[in-house]
């Protein structure tokens, strides 16, 4: 017989009380549990579709200047003094630390040429590399790319090194279709396929294979830029950029911030707005936690005088009393996180629309149960000082 | 020289309530030996169960001074008199006054909780009270499988648990019928005859026959004393017709 038993047998003895007390509980940890869940399963997947949405990071020559642009950056090109990009480079991007982050590597050679008769934009790629950072390029019209009628996937072409693809602008600019020869600075191109309308930059560019176009501009070997798409879920994009810079102290490496501050802020918003839920969910249930106790205490006013008559000192009411409230808590953390998990596994996707599968994640459990503990050990430190504070003759006199 | 338990030295006690002030006790002065059984009569409202509860440590006086065992009841802190109730006393409350959840073995166990004995020996105590009341065969029963005189019988074990020197008795056999309500005197009987000191609050004069003295209040003040010489076979012979059967 000890204070722990006292209180395991007055919460067995009352258990629609204790029963309303963890249902309140369950009901604020479940909150807690499910929007924690959902908001990072969808931290996850946002932060992966944002990351696949092409690059977040490029590397462009260190040079002083004048520049060009493609998009939004600025490509060397007429300058007075500028280091080069050269393919050798793209071996120390492999080396540094973060680079299992790295999902896709792109280089580029970029230049202004005479096509026909027009000036245009021509880029040098690594077909697959290309595609495969950016999704979103899809083939309207295409010639000798593909067999039968399935669907180019660009991401699996090989681009024949006298081949181009070229944006639905350039193709209307230049009036160039499919299987049409192409001549640029002297040598002959085939237009293979004409990109669906993007709405940006690369609906006026031309596309040729990198060592063709480093052969055609005769700078083998340059680069003029490079693209990196890097998973960071898991790690700043600034971390990487600052391994990069370090790796290749000829190029200036740029982060493209929009796309991670995108994503910040749309998950900042949705974990701003489930903790402000999983705040009043739980300050819901530590109410609730308080007026039961204090009910519970006023009901239990005659033992309370009856335990001080027989030498209980306050401290060992108080304790009972969050011992019943700790007990509580205990199993409605455990609950919580059970049903908690239960809820986000199964409405989650409906609510939020993702895809992906939400898993268990063991490691919330422990914080459950103890944020559950301490939510019912606070919302109980009123009724126990209370309880602490019972003149014993005022409780006697209840007798 | 007299062994002096209790000395209560002109206590007084007053309540206010509404910007009046009613006096409960008033220069209340009084020593009780070790060993002696005391009756507090008197009539509702006449201060005795003010002065129960004033010695008891739960209630403290406006003026005077109580020492029990040379010890200034009121001289110590408000834990440390919760401490002194769990060495010194034991308490029968009016209706028992058990826990309802705990079984008769865990009510008696309950001055034993904060204590530091080890279990076993909490549980020997506690078994060994039970035996003297001779409820250890009903020791796992709850209060509401109890009749009165069991319940009775289990609030005097758990006074008695911690063998204390003084128990304190609040109309013990007020809700009782006549015979369970002699069994009880008797047993009252049998602890002050092994020893422990009781002060009991009664309104039925026919306890003061198991009290070696009666103490009279009336508003709040001493009224009368006397004191009782018959042994207690005797007076139970009184209340039995002649018989001398209690049980």
């Amino acid at each position: 017989m000890n204070l722990y038993s006292i209180a395991l047998n007055n919460l067995l003895r009352r258990k629609a009380r204790m029963l309303l007390i963890l249902c309140g509980l369950v009901a604020g940890i479940t909150a807690a549990v499910a929007l924690f869940m959902i908001v990072e399963s969808m931290r996850l997947s946002l932060g992966n579709q944002i990351d696949e949405f092409g690059a977040n990071l490029i590397i462009v020559p260190r040079s002083e200047g004048m520049e060009i642009s493609y998009g939004n950056t600025q490509i060397s090109r007429v300058s007075i003094d500028y280091e080069q990009l050269v393919e050798a480079d793209l071996q120390k991007i492999t080396e540094i630390p973060d680079y299992n982050s790295i999902n896709v590597v792109s280089p580029k050679m970029v230049a202004s040429v005479k096509a026909g008769d027009k000036e245009a934009l021509l880029v040098g790629i690594e077909p697959r590399q290309e595609f495969i950072m950016k999704p979103w390029f899809s083939l309207g019209d295409h010639a000798g790319l593909t067999t039968g009628d399935r669907p180019v996937d660009l991401a699996l072409i090989e681009l024949p090194e006298d081949s181009l693809i070229i944006g639905s602008e350039a193709a209307r600019a230049l009036g160039l279709g499919v299987g049409e020869i192409v001549q640029i600075n002297g040598a002959s191109f085939k237009i293979s396929g004409v990109l669906n309308p993007l709405g940006s930059v690369e609906d006026g560019l031309l596309f040729g294979n990198l060592t063709a176009v480093q052969t055609l501009l005769g700078r083998p070997g340059e680069i003029s830029m490079i693209e990196i798409s890097a998973y960071c879920n898991a790690c700043p994009v600034e971390e990487i950029a600052a391994q990069l810079s370090a790796a290749l102290p000829n190029g200036r490496v740029t982060a493209l911030r929009q796309a991670a501050l995108l994503r910040e802020e749309t998950i900042d918003r949705f974990s701003a707005f489930s903790i402000l839920l999983a705040v009043i969910f739980l300050s819901v249930a530590a109410l609730l936690v308080l007026t039961t106790m204090m009910a519970a205490v006023h009901e239990r006013t005659r033992e309370i005088g009856i335990f001080r008559a027989l030498g209980f000192r306050s401290s060992h009411v108080m304790q009972i009393i969050f011992m019943e409230a700790g007990l509580i808590g205990l199993l409605g953390g455990l609950f919580g996180y059970i049903t908690g998990s239960l809820a986000a596994r199964s409405v989650g996707p409906y609510l939020t629309g993702i895809s992906s599968p939400i898993f268990w994640q063991a490691d919330l459990l422990l914080p459950a149960v103890i944020l559950s503990a301490l939510i019912a050990v606070t919302a109980a430190a009123y009724p126990a000082l209370r309880a602490a504070k019972l003149d014993p003759v005022e409780a006697l006199r209840f007798i | 020289m007299p062994d002096l338990l209790i000395n209560l030295d002109n206590i007084t006690k007053t309540y206010n309530s509404a910007g009046v002030s009613v006096a409960a006790l008033r220069g209340i002065s009084l020593d009780i030996l070790r060993g002696q059984a005391v009756a507090v009569m008197g009539q509702s409202g006449s201060g005795k169960s003010t002065l129960l509860s004033v010695i008891g440590g739960l209630n403290p006086p406006t003026e005077g001074k109580i020492l029990i065992d040379d010890i200034d009841l009121y001289g110590l802190s408000r834990e440390r008199r919760a401490d002194f109730r769990r060495e010194y006393l034991g308490f029968v409350f009016q209706q028992f006054q058990l826990i309802p959840y705990l079984t008769a073995l865990e009510n008696v166990l309950l001055p034993l909780t904060t204590t530091r004995y080890p279990g076993r020996q909490k549980r020997e105590m506690a078994m060994q009270a039970l035996q003297r009341v001779k409820m250890d065969q009903k020791q796992g029963r709850l209060p509401n499988q109890l009749s009165g005189g069991e319940q009775e019988r289990v609030a005097i074990a758990r006074a008695v648990v911690n063998e204390p020197p003084l128990i304190l008795a609040d109309e013990p056999t007020g809700s009782l019928d006549t015979k369970t309500a002699l069994e009880i005197m008797e047993l009252f009987s049998s602890l002050n005859e092994a020893g422990l000191t009781i002060l009991m609050v009664t309104h039925n004069p026919d306890n003061t026959a198991y009290m070696n003295r009666t103490i009279t209040m009336q508003d709040g003040s001493l009224f009368e004393e006397s004191k009782t010489a018959t042994a207690p076979k005797q007076r139970a012979a009184a209340f039995c017709g002649g018989s001398g059967q209690l049980l």
